[in-house]
């Protein structure tokens, strides 16, 4: 049999359409004919035998990122009957692949395929490892990276791929097509976009081999709105400049303003997480005067609870498990979080102290961090993920599959840490309760898990040399690091301030611009270019200040949207153009209900009068914040934070005990209310402002007029509190408009 | 809510929108091009609810269902044996009201596994996977779903009841992991051998009458103006809110619910049959709610961690606890509802086969025994066995994967079946997703 016949296999390459060999004198390449069929046919997905264990004793690399580990397993293992040469039909890999053995799969190939006849060509012509002079696959081009379809429409994607020898494949049927949002756009096996009923966008991704490609998809409103709509909305900063851009883009209309009392709710909630008092909601409602919400605004920054309520963001993030670092160190760790947002610390110095942190655990916050993430991988994942938004859990056990990250660039990430070293008490049963030291160690190394190879520290892009952390270094040499600190506060920057300001930017709109927030990947685009860039681009050039950034969101006019919809953006969750309404978290909801209330929560192992925000471990008991959920740092990953709603919640608002003895309490609002001197239309008012920040209408007014119209003082007091029951088992109490 | 994309791609939202759930599982694009049916497994249901004792500390096997009368005396311990219905089989003798029903359940005592501490051997046998890096005795980790959680989620239960209740409190990694808060356990911590007992949060407090919750309804319903924005594709959280206040409202208003709940209303003769101890009183609140309907109920139970004098604590408490566990499985055949009712009963690992020099037994997790009553487990027969001395599981030896995937079988789940992690990983509940098929009957 004549295998070397490199200028057939070329004349082969370049054939324009089901081009796959379909004689059995034509070369069959492993790399290029085989193991894509494998993959279009999902042969070799997470969930059959790419996954990590193979299934059924047979393992391929996931999606076929490593040919050699697959030819491996495909010729070699199982005594070589997967693949049997003189009867290619016999093959174990075709039997199973057409169910014509019974395959837990089922039927991937049809025998009657074209796929089917290059993969017995391939082992009839000996399963050969390289065809003589096989190109590689240098790249993938898909044909159309932008699209803007009508409702209804289709359009057909095709792939390509180039080879090192210059020859071109068309590969369409061999690509996996896959919609980000199939509500917006569907596309078929073979590549055909079909657009929905609905405008909208999305990203449709083509995936061949380990090559990824978008193609973004708009599918534009059919109304038009007129011209010069858009240059007439208000401007405060290039947010509201871009917002309106993108809805210009898309022929949707922002919703209304909101008026001062959404804006005041909203701001405190957002800003320091609990609701205005009655008094604070008043003081603000009567001041007339065109600063009032940016004056509002600076006041709410400095306040003390303004450090608690980000700080605890932040902590659901860091937050380490006190049955692995002890419950000293959690609480030393949290207090320096807290720290560096009182003192607003630069946020590319927040991270440095994170990512350089050493000492004590019992007396240096960070160094908290290194006794919880205990190995080189596990910190990788954290810190890219956390600071630079992208996600390389995936690559430490293959190829990133719709990424870039292979398992180099994460172990060459890794190896920045491997010499973070620690002395003292290590994981010691029962409860790791001791001091460790973290320090830099002159040797540690990591290894590539398949090529035991000794890595080089690298970033993951960029012009930082390789840096050896193998062998003896000088002590004046800059540990790694530190390096990867500057690293990440100079050409990494971009990312740093992006994913940051794009957390913020979430946590006070609704949603990512780029979702999940910590998510950056050129597979899963932002809704809003330009506008993540300009906000990552502003935030650098603050110095990284947080304070600033806040207040430059909360002062554009996108923040003040009303989230009441329009015929135009009622469909609209991505592009800003409403507030999008959210279910406080668990410790605004409690902050809300003591400011409310006047009654504190008990919070296990916490002073008396301790605010849910000031909350610093899990393990103080709550069955308010565990019913409205926070994060478990025993669990890992520990940052679940969902903010879907249970019916636990509402049975919990409805008949918790702690929450009608806050409401019944003696010495509580609804107590102070009914013996004072307040006429019921009053009272009435007052509970308005308490609980839903605005004033009642006067419609409103009389109907809590009348069911406050008890005389004797016990059914006086009783019906306050049962208004007061009333107005926050409503909806407008827990979720913000 | 975030959605992601898993690794084939697509996000979970958007398979639940186009009904492609299943075919994800085959790989998508295999499963679009040719899909065919699994042949392999039987998935019909068993059990409609499984209550699951879980015996924190891990019990010795010699002093419950595995006892050693032939060997020596340091390792057979202080201990007689009695006779079971079973020919051939004794436990050991505490267990009597438990041998005299040994034609009700089954017994397995060969599981083994390699993780030796309360940590790390509580996330195994309550997930059915080994803790992914090393945790300590003390810890509580968890990283993956629990058996309780994965049946909420899969099984769930009627009128919006809470479907998986832990009492009184959580087990150590008995938490939903990345399934999601809303397939946490419901925590009852309260006992219910007190006189003032009631379920948390599903009932009225003590403190307020009816009439005065009918009346907050009302006030609730004039007050409540929020503006709501119906069209489903905006997204409006007030309309999940307003779905779940009314499930809510049907707990309390469905006597069916709250008659679950009302442990009061059991006759005294049933309430001193479980034994008058708060463990006693959980198990039958837990028989209550798996009549209404949950799928799911853990009831921890502590103090098993016989480090020290074995022998005078089991004769303290193992009377008293086998005489529930007894008349929990006799209460709910007599009710007709063993049949479809799983009762497992176990801890995390056996006990050392040596008394130790302080009278008790340390952690052992070569060798374990676990019941299985109900559910349709065949009764009077136990599987696998530990060598002459008990050392370790010889015969039929099954790993907590076979255990926690039986579990999911009699529930008519899939243990094979794939979740995917936030990170849009694939994994499998179970990741060898065999049962042990002498308990399936």
């Amino acid at each position: 049999m004549n295998v070397s016949r490199p200028a057939k296999l070329a004349a082969l390459l370049i054939t324009a359409t089901s081009c796959f060999a379909g004689h059995a004198n034509e070369p069959v390449s492993f790399e290029l004919d085989v193991q894509p069929i494998l993959t279009a046919a999902g042969c070799n997905a997470g969930a059959c035998h790419g996954k990590q264990r193979g299934q059924n004793g047979f393992q391929l690399s996931l999606l076929g990122f490593d040919s050699d580990f697959d030819y491996q397993a495909i010729v070699q293992q199982a005594r070589g009957r997967r693949v049997v040469h003189g009867a290619p039909a016999s093959s174990l890999l075709l039997q199973k692949a057409t169910a014509t053995t019974p395959h837990g799969g089922g039927r991937k190939i049809d025998p009657a395929s074209a796929e089917y006849t290059v993969l017995a060509n391939w082992i009839e012509q000996g399963t050969q490892r390289r065809v003589t002079g096989e190109p590689k696959l240098s790249d993938v081009r898909l044909d159309n990276v932008e699209l803007s379809l009508a409702s209804g429409k289709k359009q057909r994607l095709s792939v390509h791929a180039s080879y090192s020898d210059g020859s071109i494949r068309n590969v369409t049927d061999r690509t996996t097509f896959l919609s980000n949002d199939a509500t917006v756009a569907i596309v078929s096996v073979d590549g055909e976009v079909i657009a929905g009923k609905l405008p909208g966008e999305t990203a449709i991704l083509a995936r061949y081999m380990n090559h990824i490609k978008v193609c973004d998809v708009v599918i534009p409103r059919q109304q038009v709105v007129a011209a010069d709509f858009y240059d007439r909305l208000p401007r405060n900063s290039f947010i509201d400049e871009m917002v309106w851009s993108k809805l210009r883009k898309l022929g949707i209309r922002p919703s209304e303003p909101i008026d001062d009392a959404t804006f005041l709710r909203r701001a405190y909630t957002d800003i320091i997480g609990r609701l205005p008092s009655a008094d604070e909601a008043r003081e603000f409602l009567a001041i007339e005067n065109r600063n009032q919400r940016r004056e509002l605004v600076d006041d709410l920054l400095e306040r003390p609870e303004y450090a608690d309520h980000w700080a605890n963001q932040w902590a659901d993030l860091l937050r380490p498990n006190p049955y692995r670092v002890g419950i000293k160190a959690v609480l030393n760790y949290d207090n320096w979080i807290r720290q560096q947002f009182r003192e607003n610390v630069r946020y590319d110095e927040f991270v440095s102290q994170l990512v350089t942190a050493k000492g004590s655990t019992w007396t240096n916050g960070p160094a908290t961090l290194y006794r919880d993430r205990r190995s080189p991988d596990e910190t990788t994942t954290l810190i890219s993920q956390l600071f630079l938004g992208v996600r390389l859990e995936c690559a430490k056990c293959h190829h990133h599959p719709f990424e870039r990250w292979s398992q180099d660039d994460f172990y060459q990430f890794a190896a920045f840490f491997a010499n973070v070293d620690r002395k003292g008490t290590g994981l010691s049963p029962p409860i790791s309760g001791g001091e460790e030291t973290v320090f830099a160690s002159l040797k540690g190394e990591v290894r590539h898990p398949v090529t035991d190879e000794v890595m080089s520290a690298r970033p993951l892009f960029g012009s930082l040399p390789p840096i050896s952390t193998n062998g003896v270094r000088s002590n004046e040499q800059l540990e790694p690091r530190e390096l990867l600190a500057g690293w990440m506060r100079s050409e990494g920057s971009e990312l740093l301030a992006q994913t940051q300001a794009n957390r913020i930017w979430a946590a006070l709109m609704g949603r990512g611009i780029v979702e999940p927030v910590d998510d950056f990947r050129s597979t899963n685009p932002p809704s809003n270019p330009e506008l993540i860039a300009e906000l990552g681009r502003h935030f650098r050039s603050s110095g990284f200040d947080l304070k600033d950034l806040l207040r430059t969101i909360v002062n554009s006019n996108v923040y003040s949207l009303s989230s009441i919809p329009n015929e135009t953006n009622v469909a609209d969750r991505q592009n800003f153009s409403r507030h999008y309404r959210q279910r406080f978290r668990a410790e605004v909801m409690a902050d809300s209900m003591r400011q409310i209330t006047e009654v504190d929560f008990d919070f296990e192992g916490m002073p008396v009068g301790s605010r849910a925000s000031q909350v610093w471990t899990y393990r103080s008991d709550s069955i308010f914040l565990d019913t409205f959920g926070r994060p478990n740092e025993n669990q890992d990953p520990p940052c679940e934070r969902t903010p879907e709603a249970t019916v636990t919640q509402a049975l919990h608002l409805m008949n918790g005990v702690e929450i009608e003895r806050q409401i019944r309490h003696d010495h509580g609002y609804a107590a102070k209310l009914a013996s004072g001197t307040f006429s019921t239309d009053k009272i009435v008012e007052e509970l308005y402002l308490a609980i839903y920040s605005r004033y009642p209408t006067k419609s409103e007014l009389a109907v809590g007029a009348r069911l406050l119209a008890a005389n004797d003082p016990v059914h006086r007091r009783q019906s306050i509190e049962d208004v007061m029951w009333a107005m926050i088992n409503s909806p407008e109490f827990s979720i913000q408009n | 809510m975030a959605w992601f994309n898993n690794c084939e791609g697509i996000s979970r939202r958007d398979s639940l929108k186009l009904g492609l759930g299943g075919l994800i599982a085959g790989g998508l694009v295999g499963g679009l091009k040719a899909r065919a049916a699994s042949p392999l497994l039987n998935l019909s249901r068993q059990a409609d609810a499984c209550i699951l004792i879980w015996m924190d500390g891990g019990p010795s096997h010699y002093e419950t269902f595995d006892p050693k009368p032939d060997a020596p005396l340091e390792i057979r311990g202080a201990y007689g044996t009695v006779p079971t219905k079973i020919p051939g089989i004794h436990f050991s003798q505490h267990l009597k009201r438990l041998a005299s029903l040994s034609d009700k359940f089954a017994v397995v005592r060969s599981i083994r596994h390699d993780q030796g501490n309360h940590g790390a051997g509580n996330h195994y046998m309550m997930t059915g996977a080994p803790p992914r890096i090393p945790v300590g005795c003390g810890a509580f980790v968890s990283f993956h779903p629990s058996l309780g959680s994965v049946v909420a989620k899969e099984v769930g239960a009627p009128h919006g009841i809470p479907a998986y209740f832990s009492m009184p409190r959580m087990s150590r990694s008995g938490g939903p992991n990345f399934l999601g808060a809303k397939y946490a356990p419901f925590v009852v911590a309260d006992d219910p051998a007190n006189t003032a007992f009631r379920v948390r949060d599903v009932t009225i407090p003590n403190s307020l009458t009816a009439d005065r919750f009918i009346s907050r309804q009302d006030f609730r319903r004039e007050i409540d103006r929020m503006l709501r924005i119906n069209d489903a594709a905006a997204g409006d959280p007030t309309l999940a809110a307003d779905e779940f206040f009314q499930q809510g409202l049907q707990i309390i208003n469905s006597p069916e619910a709250q008659a679950a709940f009302n442990i009061h209303a059991e006759s005294d003769a049933v309430r001193e049959a479980f034994g008058r101890s708060s463990f006693g009183q959980r198990a039958l609140l837990a028989r209550r709610l798996v009549e209404a309907g949950v799928p799911f109920v853990t009831l921890y139970e502590g103090g098993w961690d016989h480090h020290r004098d074995i022998f005078n604590v089991m004769d303290e408490r193992m009377p008293s606890f086998e005489s529930t566990l007894a008349a929990l499985i006799e209460d709910l055949a007599k009710r007709g509802r063993l049949e479809r009712t799983l009762v497992v009963a176990l801890g995390e690992f056996g006990r050392t086969p040596k008394v130790n020099s302080r009278g008790g037994r340390d952690h052992w997790s070569n060798a374990m025994s676990v019941l299985f009553a109900g559910g349709g487990t065949p009764g009077g027969i136990v599987v696998g066995a530990t060598d002459r001395l008990g050392y370790a599981a010889i015969d039929r030896v099954v790993t907590p994967e076979n255990y926690v995937s039986t579990i999911y079988r009699k529930m008519g789940i899939d243990p094979d079946k794939i979740v995917h992690t936030p990170e849009g990983r694939p994994t499998h509940l179970v990741s060898e997703g065999t049962a042990i098929h002498e308990l399936l009957g």
